[in-house]
């Protein structure tokens, strides 16, 4: 059996009140893995504590089997995460930004140069690599932070609510590139709102809410586990949320 | 209390805008319960001892004549010129970081309204800024026998009022001419200088006077040598400050026309640069060649190319930090001023590690603390003390033009002092700029125009003394060498 991209255990979080509770996870390598819940439900925190940005209580992280607690710098460094609100710096050009990038993860310069154009040309930002972020949209700069998520060739990519604010052309290029990357051998997880998304590209789907992981699996079993073989996700969302 | 006032007004009036534009300000001040509890405290303890000068200068007739009405200038002055540089960014924040003018102005309100409203708004904010300094000392003198000086009242509010317009005035002025982007970078160095005019006036007038009198006294003599102060329109700040009403009434009324008619005269130059603020700020560069330029070995590289770039990219910061060492120029002028009586080389010493453990303490509490992207650095796979000390080491990499200067000049004199000052200059840096790095507070440059530098008056006393003991230290190792 091979190792999971993402193992979590027993994982607890409380900022004043608790917010993950006890949540056990696990997600299979090469998969596309859509996170849903409610607004509140602890699946930011629960990324954020994967990625090490927030630190959990308690319980065990595992990215490719390397324990992402005692050994954070080995398992960012197989990992990206790509929040909701891209992590860029107005000032740079997306070509300088990918030449940061690739320094913070220490890919030689004649490794990374090659990849940041392919990445540029593929995102289609190949014509304003040496314009300024901080006159783009929203969708270009979500464009220019997923070529920056992807620049030291990942093995594990996190991303938060990745299409919010996307016109529909734009969300068309983001699912195509998280499609291509799971197609290339990667796994990809992502939290949305937009359950149609989950529907159409995730492999496996994991609910959450009040900080527990409430069913997993693919949509045939989750349609099973809410006792409704035709129901689409949003029916299956609701039935099986309103039950905790 | 403001939203007190509020609910008794009608919605969408002119005194409901501007109360809702300074319940932004006091809001925007910030802080916690515990900030606002040890604020009232202070205040308190500042108003009781308002009362004790009160109570000490009740009897004491005042008998205010052409030396006070001076004084009382020359403070009006430098008050103005404070007023004009809070005022030039309070209208930036306005015009361009409010994000509430879309939310005006597609309201069924008059325009006009909403300009009067954000111009009250800012001279609110300046006057309320500079009550809180003024009134607890003023109130209780003027209320426990001297009524006359609640004249002091009008001539704060006349200021406030025409650095209000003066500050939007040329806020829009720059915005019409030079384009919304370089007017906002435009407007802060102004809104710097401004603040510095008067010290850098005092400083050059101090360079060429042979007395070794203070600059703000040369001024004072300047003004009273040329009858400034005295009568006329320069007298009437003094003559309005200690209650004569004519005085008063002129003051208080140019101010209030003044207002009244840039309220008037600003709404189109208003809302076009509101319209212009809009737009999209950089314009698309024309992409040429490959990008391998762009990509470095090893970390520290990556991180001073990015610090370099994004500092070379903001001159507002650039000048916002640089004004800093200006404000340093005094020690270094009394290595050159005639008749000098401190010796060269380790006055010179002591100035290069003050001034260059000032720069390298601002460029690494930039370089650390005004970081656009925090979790990028977290998720990244480096550890935080290598990040820290890339971020130091770049910090002291931009510093270091400035910092070799002083050295080269000591070189021509004493090539071990010379040395030594490297050394202690490179030694200072090393320390505050630690100091900043290890404490820093992340957060958008672009919140950087006003933001306190650093964390508080404490680390900065302390930076600053460290950087004064090592200028100290190499001082006297160069004198003895």
């Amino acid at each position: 059996m091979s190792i999971p991209a993402l193992r979590i255990a027993g994982l607890q979080k409380s900022f004043g009140k608790p917010v993950i509770t006890g949540l056990d996870l696990m997600v299979g390598a090469g998969q596309l893995y859509a996170l849903l819940g409610p607004n509140g439900a602890g699946k930011t925190t629960t990324l954020r504590m994967a990625v090490g940005l927030t630190e959990p209580d308690a319980g065990s992280i595992e990215i490719f089997g390397i324990d992402a607690r005692t050994s954070p710098q080995d398992a960012k460094a197989i990992t990206a995460w790509l929040p909701d609100e891209p992590m860029l710096y107005d000032k740079l050009t997306p070509a300088e930004y990918l030449g940061f990038v690739a320094g913070l993860w220490r890919i030689p310069p004649d490794q990374a140069a090659p990849e940041a154009e392919r990445l540029l040309r593929w995102l289609e930002l190949w014509e304003v690599r040496d314009t300024r972020c901080e006159g783009f949209s929203r969708g270009m700069q979500q464009k220019v932070a997923l070529a920056g998520a992807l620049i030291h060739d990942p093995q594990l990519l996190i991303l938060d609510e990745p299409l919010t604010g996307l016109d529909a052309a734009m969300a068309r290029s983001v699912k195509d590139a998280l499609r291509a990357a799971v197609d290339q051998g990667k796994t990809v997880i992502v939290t949305t709102h937009i359950l149609e998304v989950a529907e159409r590209l995730a492999d496996r789907i994991g609910i959450i809410a009040g900080g527990t992981l409430l069913a997993e699996g693919t949509l045939e079993e989750l349609r099973a586990l809410a006792g409704s073989d035709e129901a689409t996700l949003e029916d299956t969302f609701i039935r099986l949320t309103s039950r905790s | 209390m403001i939203g007190w006032a509020m609910r008794r007004l009608p919605p969408g009036s002119l005194a409901w805008l501007t109360l809702h534009e300074l319940r932004g300000t006091t809001r925007a001040a910030g802080g916690g319960k515990t900030r606002w509890i040890v604020g009232a405290l202070v205040l308190l303890g500042y108003t009781g001892l308002g009362v004790f000068f009160g109570t000490v200068l009740a009897d004491e007739p005042f008998r205010p004549g052409p030396l006070a009405w001076l004084v009382v200038l020359i403070a009006a002055i430098l008050l103005f010129t404070f007023m004009t540089t809070q005022a030039l960014l309070a209208s930036q924040r306005t015009l361009y970081e409010a994000g509430d003018l879309d939310l005006l102005f597609s309201a069924p309100l008059d325009p006009r309204t909403i300009v009067s409203a954000k111009l009250l708004g800012i001279a609110g904010g300046v006057m309320l800024t500079f009550s809180i300094f003024l009134l607890p000392i003023l109130l209780p003198v003027a209320l426990l026998g001297h009524p006359e000086l609640l004249g002091a009242l009008a001539l704060l509010v006349a200021l406030a009022c025409t650095a209000a317009c003066l500050g939007l005035g040329v806020t829009l002025l720059l915005a019409r001419t030079v384009g919304p982007r370089a007017a906002r970078t435009l407007g802060q160095i102004l809104a710097a200088l401004t603040g510095a005019s008067v010290f850098l006036a005092t400083q050059i007038l101090n360079q060429h006077d042979d007395r070794r009198e203070s600059g703000t006294m040369l001024l004072f003599e300047a003004l009273r040598s040329r009858g400034y102060g005295s009568g006329g329109l320069s007298g009437l700040p003094g003559r309005a400050a200690f209650g004569d009403p004519l005085a008063m009434t002129l003051l208080l009324g140019g101010a209030l026309a003044l207002f009244a008619l840039a309220a008037w005269g600003m709404r189109h130059a208003f809302l076009h640069s509101y319209r212009a603020g809009g737009a999209r700020p950089a314009a698309n560069r024309t992409a040429k060649g490959g990008i391998a330029r762009h990509f470095h070995r090893g970390l520290f590289t990556s991180i001073f190319v990015k610090e370099l770039r994004l500092l070379l990219r903001d001159p507002a910061l650039i000048f916002q930090v640089l004004l800093r060492i200006v404000y340093l120029a005094p020690i270094l002028l009394l290595a050159f001023r005639d008749g000098r009586s401190l010796p060269m080389a380790p006055t010179l010493a002591f100035t290069s590690v003050v001034i260059a453990g000032q720069l390298v303490s601002s460029l690494a509490w930039l370089a650390a603390s005004a970081e656009d992207a925090p979790d990028l650095l977290k998720v990244a796979p480096v550890a935080k003390d290598d990040l820290d000390f890339a971020k130091l080491l770049a910090a002291m990499a931009l510093a270091a033009p400035l910092g070799v200067l002083l050295p080269i000049g000591i070189a021509l004199e004493t090539i071990p002092g010379a040395l030594v000052t490297l050394v202690f200059t490179a030694g200072a840096g090393g320390v505050v700029g630690y100091l900043e790095v290890a404490h820093a507070q992340p957060a958008p440059r672009s919140t950087f125009q006003r933001r306190q530098k650093g964390g508080g008056i404490v680390r900065n006393l302390i930076e600053f003394v460290i950087a004064l003991l090592l200028g100290l230290a190499a001082g006297v190792v160069v004198y003895f060498l």
